[in-house]
């Protein structure tokens, strides 16, 4: 569908945030971070939106053998209907992949445990240094 | 009991977790925190030995997190990760019992027990995990909790809590970036083959690569682990944080993030490249052995001027993970057993001189190399201790260092990387130099004002200081004199991963519930 708008929407995203991580002030390169795993976690969901026909999860064959899946890299064809998330034989259907979506959460969730730390860090550095321009943490370089 | 044998891969993973977890709750009773935790890690250590036999006399072992074969979260024993864990566990166990005695018993018990429990999960959990996502995951586990470590208070404090702070930024500002990197390079290879277990993302790729239709972003896609990895590592450019962060952490936490957090870049690039990329070796080779190159050159230049003992350990652990990536350079069997055998004798000896080191900084309350003289009197052990780490970093013949030195430059010259050797060579004669410096430094010459020690020298080196040094310095010498028990586990480890099928049947031939 609208995949352009996405990629685009993306690699802006992509470019803000190096040029936010680029900054000197403490408090911009974490927001800049932000953004970049904001950016990242579209790219994720966008992986999973497809236009085609094929279905990006297991696809039940109606028992008829274990058949090598040739065409599409992401159709696995098991002969046993046992895999709970099936579709039924001969149906296909547009379909968005629910395993990104769970990739997508837990990279929200570690994105957030990153982002309280840093910027809990960043207050202490304020505490220490009386600042938070990144040019006047220099105590270490010598 | 032999129902657990089959479950050995997640207890070493879900103790440390549980164990983080409980020792939140206890931290109040400090001397219940201190007994369960040693006798966790200990149990681990004794685990991960288990399972190292139970994978070398019964070959891989996969274990299915739910039973969802390799749909689900799969973890895997496999020589080299289950090597890799017993390495974790050891040096873990044994700078656990060091930091009983050298970090701060307010840190210690309000932070460092649970923070270093997860560390030590998310080692284990790194190396076990046959999934890539997850692999990610637990990379995230392990740089949050060694930002907490590396804050960490201890005894005397001869850190200011300030540049504490400012390395734990570079730390965790350029981890995060890296762990963006991987996101993205994780999602473009679910976008490509439409799963995340490694094991299936070999077989499509080697099936797409066969089939000459491999697509030209998985080069891309190589790059970036390359630079996720390299950064875990501290490859060459992007090693800048690792001289601030390993220095600045307590002791025995240096000698867990120089001795196993390092090698994860290591272990990573070794199943990444050799399992999952095999096909992009043959361009990327030349880059890992360039820059493992670069790193080497400019590690060991940089740790020759350094006045700062504690620098000049970091600087030297950026120029021996260079050695290591040399040998999986190299590639082929005996190039990756000599980087094996590399990394082990390198974990053992860095890590029991940043130990050594603490002694040091214990006794003599500065970090500054200049201030420190004529320490041989008043501190023999630990003079000692220096001494045989310095000479295996250096590679002198009755240490475990020259062994791992000797089987990678014979390893090279075989491979006819003659240059490349030669580069090598040149900077080893750099190492014996600045860790013979930071000796003579340190321990002879005219004593200095090392009467006026800081606030603890008058504790002494304690039993629980020196236990841990003294079992590493064991480890060096007795792979030094009897090394052929650590070149056949190499060899046979360089073997299965240079030949990925028993790993892959043994995740793919899983029944799917």
């Amino acid at each position: 569908m609208n995949n352009t708008l996405l990629s685009l929407t993306i690699a802006i995203l992509f470019g803000i945030g190096t040029f936010l991580i680029l900054r000197r002030d403490i408090v911009r390169v974490i927001i800049g971070l932000g953004i970049l795993s904001h950016a990242v976690n579209l790219l994720i969901v966008s992986t999973g939106v497809f236009a085609g026909t094929k279905v990006p999860i297991i696809v039940d064959d109606g028992g008829h053998g274990a058949v090598e899946a040739t065409g599409s890299i992401f159709t696995d064809t098991l002969s046993l209907n046992i895999l709970a998330p099936v579709l039924a034989a001969g149906h296909h259907t547009d379909y968005v992949d629910p395993l990104v979506q769970a990739l997508v959460l837990t990279a929200i969730v570690i994105s957030l445990a990153t982002t309280a730390f840093i910027l809990i860090l960043a207050y202490r550095i304020y505490e220490e240094y009386g600042t938070t321009d990144l040019k006047e943490l220099r105590r270490l370089w010598g | 009991m032999i129902a657990l044998a089959v479950h050995l891969p997640i207890l070493l993973v879900a103790t440390p977790i549980l164990t983080a977890a409980l020792m939140l709750f206890l931290r109040k009773q400090p001397a219940i925190q201190k007994l369960l935790s040693i006798s966790v890690f200990f149990i681990l250590a004794i685990v991960s030995v288990l399972m190292l036999l139970q994978v070398w006399s019964s070959g891989i072992q996969a274990y299915e997190v739910g039973e969802w074969g390799k749909y689900g979260i799969i973890l895997v024993a496999d020589l080299l990760s289950s090597g890799m864990v017993v390495l974790t566990s050891i040096v873990s166990f044994l700078a656990l019992v060091y930091s009983l005695d050298y970090i701060e018993e307010k840190s210690l018990s309000a932070s460092y027990y649970p923070l270093f429990s997860l560390l030590v999960a998310g080692l284990n959990g790194s190396f076990l995990t046959g999934d890539i996502f997850n692999l990610f995951v637990f990379f995230e586990i392990l740089l949050l909790s060694s930002c907490g470590l590396v804050i960490a208070n201890e005894k005397g404090g001869v850190t200011k809590s300030s540049d504490k702070m400012e390395a734990t930024f570079k730390y965790l500002v350029l981890n995060m970036l890296s762990s963006i990197v991987m996101l993205i390079a994780v999602a473009s290879l679910y976008a490509t083959t439409g799963t995340l277990n490694m094991a299936d993302i070999s077989v499509k790729l080697s099936a797409m690569s066969a089939a000459g239709t491999l697509p030209w972003h998985v080069f891309g896609i190589a790059l970036m682990f390359i630079v996720v990895f390299g950064n875990k590592a501290a490859i060459f450019p992007l090693h800048y944080w690792l001289p601030d962060v390993h220095p600045t952490a307590p002791s025995p936490i240096s000698a867990m993030l120089s001795g196993v957090l390092i090698k994860v870049g290591a272990y990573g690039m070794l199943r990444v490249f050799f399992l999952i990329f095999p096909d992009t070796l043959y361009l990327f080779k030349p880059v890992i052995i360039y820059l493992a190159l670069a790193t080497i050159v400019v590690g060991a230049i940089s740790a020759v001027a350094q006045t700062d003992v504690k620098r000049l350990l970091a600087y030297s652990s950026v120029s021996q993970i260079g050695y290591v990536f040399l040998g999986i350079g190299f590639g082929g069997v005996y190039g990756i057993a000599a980087a094996l055998v590399y990394l082990v004798n390198h974990a053992l000896a860095k890590s029991m001189l940043f130990l050594t080191s603490g002694g040091i900084i214990h006794h003599a309350g500065t970090r500054d190399m200049r201030k420190m003289g004529g320490m041989v009197d008043s501190a023999p052990f630990m003079s000692l201790m220096f001494l045989t780490g310095a000479m295996s970093i250096a590679g002198l013949p009755p240490m475990g260092g020259f062994i791992a030195k000797f089987q990678l430059f014979d390893a090279g010259i075989s491979g006819e990387y003659y240059f490349e050797v030669a580069i090598a060579l040149l900077f080893a004669i750099f190492t014996i130099f600045y860790m013979f410096r930071a000796m003579l430094l340190m321990f002879w010459g005219e004593k200095r004002d090392v009467n006026e020690y800081g606030e603890y020298s008058t504790h002494g080196t304690s039993s629980l200081i020196a236990l841990p040094i003294i079992v590493l310095a064991l480890g060096v010498v007795i792979f030094g004199l009897y090394a052929e028990p650590l070149i056949t586990f190499a060899n046979a480890t360089a073997n299965q991963i240079l030949d990925p099928q028993p790993y892959i049947d043994a995740v793919m031939t899983r029944v799917v519930r």
